[in-house]
């Protein structure tokens, strides 16, 4: 190559390193201060975590949670310190309100989004919070608010856990751990704790689910065993401890004695008595725009030869539903009148 | 009160609010309208509803359904491809029976050099004129028929029936119309997928909607399936065999969509297969004005003016290239034999990936792109008249194999979608990701496809 054509090659590299916004430079820059910023985020949302369970953090839980060495925790410590989010007495590290306050940001916008892979883009349940986890940081203020408004002000996260409101304050935790709950008689699941994943794919696998009536059958040190009417569930108690349960509210007993429209037979009218609360959003709303209100007389019409999907007759319409989504719409047998 | 104290009331009521009130709100409409319904309508003993009960048992029984489905699809597409080969040569003729009088009469003025005259006449009107009478005739039967049963209330029942297998795969049941829309035309195909409510199982069936042949398409594969199966049959079973080709390449094309759709839901598309609800509405009698004029406003003139709209230019890109000579050739000949390498390792050649580029704005013209550059015409033109001409020019003339008309076959089925269609892709998603995402995947599909068979053929010593 000519003197020439080097010169140019080299000046070109130049400008392609050293342009603002788009050079590479710049782009590593900006990819460390975001980077930078999601690890303090994460950072407030450990302690958070900690204090909402009534622990302080530590410069090594906090190692631990970040998955971070110990040199590179300090510094992001000693940053936090200086922009004043959190104080350290020693080796325990509290939030300040201001800390806090972004904290609580976080966890909503957390789960919100957790809200929003589930109920409108319909993601499945083990797959939300790791992707709740990349999407948390990236929403401002108003854009959660936005968020918030297009989902219908959710209180509750797919899990269970309280969503913050936006003026910044956090409802009570509902549920007791399956392993200290007490009384006997049937309850619902209020919670599952989404980690360790492990468990929680655990929980899952098992069959349970969020809002799921059950009733504890035994319970041994090794293992404690539910069922819901008809399968029998059995968990290790180390897992037993990411379910919260609490007792029923009245709606769950009037669903007691309900069975699901998918288990409706072929002859039989059903009267619908309530929408299942795991069916919320763009579901649901589909579900009230067809008409599957409380009270509606249902019945089912028309098989299709494989068994799935099955037509029913509401209010002189006939419509189509999959299995999986009959089996959300909560119906009490009624006498034909022929 | 200001607006911003109703708000400001508002959102410290909502916190009170309990979580069903939604559901509350529906319901007390219903209860409403039901009550005003009760006022307003007699309901009587209901014939009608019996009838329709009956008919929807026979649809959708085990027996009965899919071969019911399978004859009505039948039916259509045979109606289309014979009705339109009539219609075709009367339309053509007619168009370029003008071009002849338009070129007659630009070569008569004396003064308008013969550049000109080819550029206008034999490139941009011709291109329009073969797109018109090639896509035109298969769309005006086509979409009319197609509207008469989605009028009729029969494709529902379609969706219902197929619903189980689209479930397996991650899509919605609706993308079956959707499919069958895309006979008619891909880009209709895709515009069809409005109806699916769910935003990732419509990607899918957006995505999908190329491995469907369209109307487009079938000129090619009836041409192969032809001169190349259906030679080596008696001639009374030659219509027959070549339209079984044809059923058996575009039930090819459904497999692909399935296997695509189930790929797509579970790499970019991740995702849980979502709510279907479906209203089978009860049948009616079509409505003979709304079927025309859904079918050839909404539907014919809509995907044929876009169509023309990129048909024209290729129409002088194609003389272009077929009128500037190099050496004793000319440019279309010298880039075809660039391309050849290539096409041959994948079971093609040269000039069929060359058709195929220019035959991106509309792939009616890739057959006559094809003769032109066989034949070294300066313009586009039909083959020889007869079957056994046509195979003499590819096969002893340009060294065709089968190989070469079953990967063309399945080229033609499984290449990038139409420039029509990925406009319409981009219009309707709104994002050059997802065009570009469908030209990748369809292009990709097909050179793996022709590549494996090409090498499995050659492995065999077939080809």
């Amino acid at each position: 190559m000519t003197p020439l054509s080097w010169i140019i090659l080299v000046i070109a590299l130049l400008i392609a390193i050293f342009l603002p916004r788009v050079g590479g430079l710049a782009v590593y820059k900006s990819y460390r201060a975001s980077q930078e910023r999601e690890q303090v985020e994460d950072a407030l949302k450990h302690l958070f975590d900690r204090e909402q369970h009534g622990r302080l953090a530590s410069p090594e839980s906090l190692a631990g949670a970040l998955d971070l060495p110990r040199g590179r925790v300090t510094k992001i410590i000693e940053d936090m310190e200086t922009q004043g989010l959190l104080e350290s007495r020693g080796a325990q590290l509290r939030l300040t309100s201001q800390g806090e306050r972004l904290a609580l940001h976080i966890v909503r916008a957390h789960r919100l989004w957790e809200r929003y892979l589930t109920d409108e883009a319909r993601m499945p349940l083990e797959k939300i919070h790791s992707e709740a986890q990349r999407r948390e940081h990236s929403l401002t203020e108003a854009e959660l608010n936005d968020l918030d408004a297009a989902l219908g002000h959710p209180t509750r996260d797919p899990h269970g856990d309280p969503i913050p409101t936006r003026e910044g304050t956090l409802p009570k935790a509902e549920g007791t751990p399956l392993t200290a709950w007490q009384a006997e008689g049937p309850i619902r699941i209020v919670h599952l704790e989404d980690e360790p994943a492990l468990a929680f794919e655990q929980i899952l696998a098992a069959g349970l689910r969020l809002g799921q009536t059950i009733r504890i059958l035994d319970r041994s040190p090794k293992r404690i065993l539910l069922t819901d009417g008809e399968t029998e569930y059995r968990l290790a108690p180390a897992v037993a401890a990411n379910v919260s349960v609490a007792a029923l509210p009245a709606s769950e007993i009037e669903k007691a004695n309900a069975i699901s429209l998918a288990e409706l037979k072929d002859n039989q009218r059903g009267e619908i008595v309530i929408l299942d609360e795991a069916v919320q959003g763009f579901t649901r709303r589909r579900f009230l725009d067809l008409g599957l209100t409380p009270g509606t007389i249902i019945h089912p019409e028309l098989q299709n030869f494989f068994g799935d999907p099955r037509a029913y007759r509401v209010r002189g319409t006939l419509i189509a539903l999959r299995k999986d989504q009959a089996a959300q719409v909560w119906v009490k047998p009624v006498q034909v009148d022929t | 009160m200001e607006a911003n104290d109703i708000l400001a009331k508002a959102e410290s009521l909502r916190n009170n609010l309990s979580t069903g009130f939604r559901d509350e709100i529906v319901k007390s409409l219903y209860t409403e309208a039901e009550q005003i319904a009760r006022r307003a309508v007699k309901v009587g003993v209901n014939k009608k509803y019996d009838f329709d009960q009956k008919v929807d048992r026979l649809v959708t029984s085990p027996y009965a359904g899919l071969p019911i489905m399978l004859i009505l699809l039948g039916i259509i597409i045979w109606l289309t491809v014979s009705g339109a080969n009539v219609l075709s040569d009367t339309i053509a003729n007619l168009l370029f029976g003008i071009g002849d009088i338009g070129r007659n009469f630009f070569n008569s003025l004396g003064f308008i050099p013969w550049w000109i005259t080819g550029f206008i006449w034999d490139g941009v009107y011709l291109g329009l004129a073969w797109v018109i009478s090639v896509m035109l005739p298969p769309m005006m039967i086509f979409f009319p028929a197609f509207t008469f049963l989605e009028d009729l209330g029969y494709l529902p029942r379609v969706a219902f029936n197929l619903d189980w297998l689209f479930k397996k795969t991650g899509a919605h049941g609706k993308q079956s119309l959707t499919m069958a829309m895309g006979f008619g035309c891909n880009a209709a195909g895709v515009v069809a997928t409005r109806v699916i409510d769910s935003p990732r199982e419509r990607l899918i069936a957006i995505l999908t909607n190329n491995f469907v042949p369209c109307n487009g398409r079938f000129p090619t594969l009836i041409m192969l399936a032809t001169v190349f199966v259906a030679a080596s049959f008696p001639p009374a079973l030659t219509s027959f065999v070549a339209a079984g080709t044809v059923v058996g390449v575009v039930l090819i094309g459904v497999a692909f969509t399935f296997l695509a759709s189930w790929i797509l839901s579970r790499t970019v598309l991740k995702g849980e297969a979502s709510a279907f609800t479906l209203e089978l509405p009860p049948y009616r009698r079509p409505n003979i004005s709304r079927i025309l004029y859904t079918s050839i406003i909404d539907r014919t003139i809509f995907v044929l003016w876009r169509a023309m709209q990129t048909a024209a230019p290729a129409g002088a890109i194609i003389w272009i290239l077929a009128n500037i000579p190099i050496g004793d050739s000319n440019l279309a000949r010298a880039i075809a034999d660039w391309l050849n390498p290539f096409g041959l390792m994948l079971g093609l050649d040269g000039v069929i990936l060359l058709a195929y580029i220019i035959a991106i704005p509309a792939n009616e013209i890739v057959v006559p792109t094809m003769m032109m550059v066989y034949l070294g015409a300066g313009m586009m033109i039909d083959g020889p008249s007869t079957n056994a001409a046509i195979f003499d020019l590819l096969v002893n003339g340009n060294g065709w194999t089968m190989l070469t008309a079953v990967n063309l076959m399945l080229f033609a089925l499984l290449h990038n979608p139409c420039a029509t269609t990925i406009i319409t892709i981009y219009k309707e998603t709104k994002s050059w990701k997802w065009a570009t995402l469908s030209v990748v995947m369809t292009l990709g599909a097909a050179f793996l496809v022709t590549f494996t068979t090409a090498s499995i053929a050659r492995l065999f010593g077939w080809a």
